[in-house]
């Protein structure tokens, strides 16, 4: 028998993060989350004019800043009642979507990928294709993604200045005024990135994998076509597959997704099964759907470096009051453990899926649980739905005469909350407003609900529960530890409190 | 021989970091081979294990591997207290490793204003500093005689973000052994000598004083609506970001980033202001002929820029 405690430094997520893992005979026994910084954004917001929230939580993090500002303008659109015109809707929802776009396709390539090229898979008969792909800086795929993303992204600039960063949306909408020409060039820049994920990544039209309801229909889809086969996403499900990533870091299979966006009054973006831009916010978990009750999340420190009587609140109460991390006892990190009525939940593409109710990856949940290769999958194709939607909604723009803010009177004292599908999945901003300034300001990022630590009944985060029970090929390399992880698309500078992670 | 550049975050959100993908010509798969750069370490694009991370570092620290550029994306860390316990390395706090890099290295940069003047926590019980300043203060993690072999104190690049064009130029310059002239707060005078404001497309709004008061409305943010651009330097209008536009030019008034106390203490998106009149002018402006000026220009309008029919 022999044991093993090992510490798993990742690189590659944004921010760092430390991996606690005691290994047993081969398999991991038990594995701890540890975050190994604080940023104390949250309470350097106290005392702040409320509007101050627009320009410093986006700086929360540099990839999902947009998701950040969205949730602190919809926190303000209810503390000062501001009605949301529906071109001002749109300008944000093209502007979230167009950074969770950026996000999927840079977090599977750039940063996923290569934990598949790692040399203790050289002798796998795909590894060979995998390395001239993903090859970090190098791999055509790469190369590809780097200049195709950052195309796309331009989109964001002319209709809110620049990315990442920039504080467009206000409380009753957005600042800027975009004209026909610009709008147009949007279309433009979204129709070149829609060709090259249908030609690159995708392998086919974006409709005809709308209609793939199963995974038998997959597999003969795979067979259809070279095109299908020699796609990135074609060839991920050839190699995953050879890996046994679909076997690999299930987890609590409990879920927490925010659905999609608010969405204008008058629109034609439709309800369509498995498209989650019109879906509810909810919890998933294998008894079923559950619409979700924001009044049911809470944060609970028992076991992060954190003092607070009581240890678990509901967000408009939550303190954030550093500790000492050299105490010890059974805390471990500096991130919270998010809950929902009590529970873990993972969140992310594969939980806005759910919650849509998409065939295949409700059958894949249920016969086989959460893993690493329908995480993934997951992300891969969750751009397909963002594109249609940015599309249309850029559309609308041009035909309709709708303003694109709303003025408002700003309300001395409030309690509200925005709630965001962000790039990782369900993130949440709590303020309270009191004599006109910030009283208290809480965040719940998608990281926190993925890396959090264990509760005060020493229940595991989501990703902590995915590690246990992984069998280990090389305990010196234990590359499964890191492919599960980064399938939750760790993005420990979010995990704020304000944390970040090593 | 190639020069050799390490990247390390501190107290950071990854936004330099993400900020730098958006450069072009040469992005950034291009950019290491076109300067002759060799990446020893970037925590998103490496692929180091962290064995070899540590042993990199026992290399650079001990003399056997040299190190030419350091780049630090983020604040330093001192709190609680001092003991920089708030971000901690299995080895000790973050500062130290950084602080010892610093020493190694013969160019050091500070990428964006959390590692320039300690940015986002730096009011904070964190206690976030720049490398070598405070805010205004000089000083910081490695004090204010600092030099590194390469004869520089610590070049700032600040901007939340920083624009990927004054990385890239910067680290062009080092790499061809051009020098770096530096100007305030030893930022690089090629990108920070201009004002925000400059290049402008609300410039025509500013100079007859057609200002905006509410959201949309279209007009000069620096009257009401907090914006920055005349007061202070940065290249967002010059060089313009995702090669297409600026905050200041959709609307969104510019929020001082540049500067050492960003963010400020003050709200952001009004002006502190006397009967219209901010109270913060552009440097060196004589506020009486000032007040003269604006009140003629504004009296001077066009009817079309009055009623918006510009296009901007």
């Amino acid at each position: 028998m022999r044991n093993i405690k090992k510490i798993i430094p990742l690189n590659r997520v944004e921010g760092d993060l430390r991996i606690q893992v005691e290994i047993e005979d081969g398999i991991v026994r038990d594995a701890y989350s540890v975050g190994t910084m604080y940023r104390g954004i949250e309470n350097l917001m106290r005392g702040r004019a409320p509007m101050d929230s627009l320009v410093i939580t986006p700086r929360i993090c540099g990839i999902c800043t947009t998701a950040h500002l969205n949730a602190a303008a919809k926190a303000l659109d209810m503390a000062y009642s501001a009605d949301v015109p529906d071109n001002g809707q749109r300008v944000r929802n093209i502007t979230l979507m167009v950074e969770q776009l950026q996000n999927d396709i840079r977090h599977a390539v750039l940063l996923f990928m290569p934990d598949l090229i790692h040399p203790c898979y050289a002798n796998e008969p795909l590894f060979a294709e995998a390395f001239s792909r993903y090859q970090v800086l190098k791999g055509d795929t790469a190369l590809q993604t780097v200049k195709e993303t950052k195309k796309l992204l331009e989109i964001i600039s002319i209709l809110g200045g620049q990315w990442p960063h920039s504080a467009f949306m206000v409380p009753g909408g957005v600042v800027s005024v975009p004209m026909a020409s610009d709008i147009i060039h949007c279309r433009n820049i979204l129709r070149n990135f829609r060709k090259w994920y249908e030609d690159r990544v995708l392998g086919c039209p974006l409709s005809q994998w709308r209609q793939i309801e199963s995974w038998d229909a997959l597999l003969v889809w795979l067979d259809q076509s070279p095109a299908y086969r020699d796609s990135d996403l074609g060839f991920f499900i050839r190699y995953g597959l050879d890996l046994g990533l679909d076997t690999l870091g299930r987890g609590h299979d409990t879920f927490i997704s925010y659905g999609g966006p608010d969405v204008p009054n008058r629109h034609r973006v439709r309800p369509v099964k498995g498209d989650h831009l019109r879906s509810a916010p909810a919890f998933y978990s294998p008894e079923g759907l559950i619409p979700l009750d924001p009044d049911k999340i809470s944060e609970d420190i028992a076991c992060s470096y954190f003092e607070d009587d009581p240890s678990i609140r509901h967000p408009f109460d939550g303190q954030t009051i550093p500790g000492d991390p050299d105490t010890g006892g059974k805390k471990y990190s500096w991130a919270k453990a998010p809950r929902y009525d009590g529970r873990p939940a993972e969140t992310g593409a594969l939980a806005d899926m759910l919650v849509a109710d998409q065939p295949l990856f409700v059958e894949q949940v249920r016969s086989k649980g959460a893993n690493v290769l329908i995480r993934e999958l997951a992300r891969l194709v969750r751009p397909i739905n963002l594109l249609l939607a940015i599309d249309r909604w850029l559309a609308e723009m041009t035909e309709c005469k709708s303003l694109f803010f709303h003025d408002y009177t700003k309300a001395v004292s409030a309690r509200s909350y925005g709630l965001v599908p962000a790039p990782r999945g369900a993130l949440g901003h709590w303020v309270t407003i009191e004599n006109g300034a910030i009283a208290n300001y809480q965040v719940i990022t998608p990281t926190a609900w993925n890396a959090s630590p264990r509760d005060s009944m020493g229940i595991r985060g989501p990703w902590e529960e995915a590690i246990v029970g992984t069998e280990i090929r090389d305990p010196d390399h234990p590359v499964e530890v890191e492919q599960i992880v980064r399938s939750f698309d760790p993005c420990l500078v979010c995990t704020v409190h304000a944390l970040k992670v090593r | 021989m190639a020069k050799t550049l390490y990247w390390i975050q501190g107290g950071s959100c990854g936004g330099d970091t993400w900020s730098l993908f958006n450069a072009d010509t040469p992005d950034l798969t291009e950019l290491f081979d076109f300067l002759g750069l060799e990446l020893l370490w970037h925590q998103s694009l490496s692929s180091l294990s962290s064995d070899a991370l540590d042993a990199l570092n026992r290399d650079i620290l001990e003399g056997r591997q040299p190190l030419d550029i350091l780049c630090l994306e983020g604040s330093v860390i001192h709190g609680p207290k001092g003991s920089g316990k708030y971000d901690m390395l299995p080895a000790g706090p973050k500062k130290n490793l950084i602080r010892a890099l610093a020493e190694k290295a013969r160019y050091v940069m500070a990428v964006g204003t959390c590692a320039s003047f300690g940015g986002i926590g730096a009011d904070s019980d964190v206690m976030a500093s720049g490398l070598q300043f405070t805010k205004w203060e000089m000083g910081g993690l490695m004090g204010q005689d600092f030099r590194s072999s390469g004869g520089y104190p610590v070049i700032n690049m600040p901007g939340c973000p920083c624009h990927c064009e004054v990385v890239v130029g910067t680290l062009s310059a080092i790499a061809a052994n051009m020098p770096v002239e530096l100007g305030h707060y030893n930022t690089p005078v090629n990108w920070y000598s201009v004002m925000v404001h400059q290049g402008c497309t609300r410039n025509e709004y500013h100079e007859y004083r057609i200002e905006e008061k509410k959201f949309g409305e279209r007009g000069c943010l620096f009257f009401y609506m907090g914006c920055h651009g005349p007061l202070v330097p940065g290249p967002c209008n010059k060089v313009l970001w995702n090669r297409r536009s600026s905050k200041t030019r959709v609307g969104v008034p510019c929020f001082g980033c540049t500067r050492p106390d960003f963010p400020q203490q003050y709200p952001f998106f009004e002006t502190r202001n006397i009967e219209g009149i901010p109270i913060e002018l552009p440097d060196g402006v004589s506020r009486a002929h000032y007040m003269a000026y604006k009140g003629m220009a504004a009296a001077a309008a066009p009817k079309r820029l009055i009623q918006r029919k510009t296009g901007i």
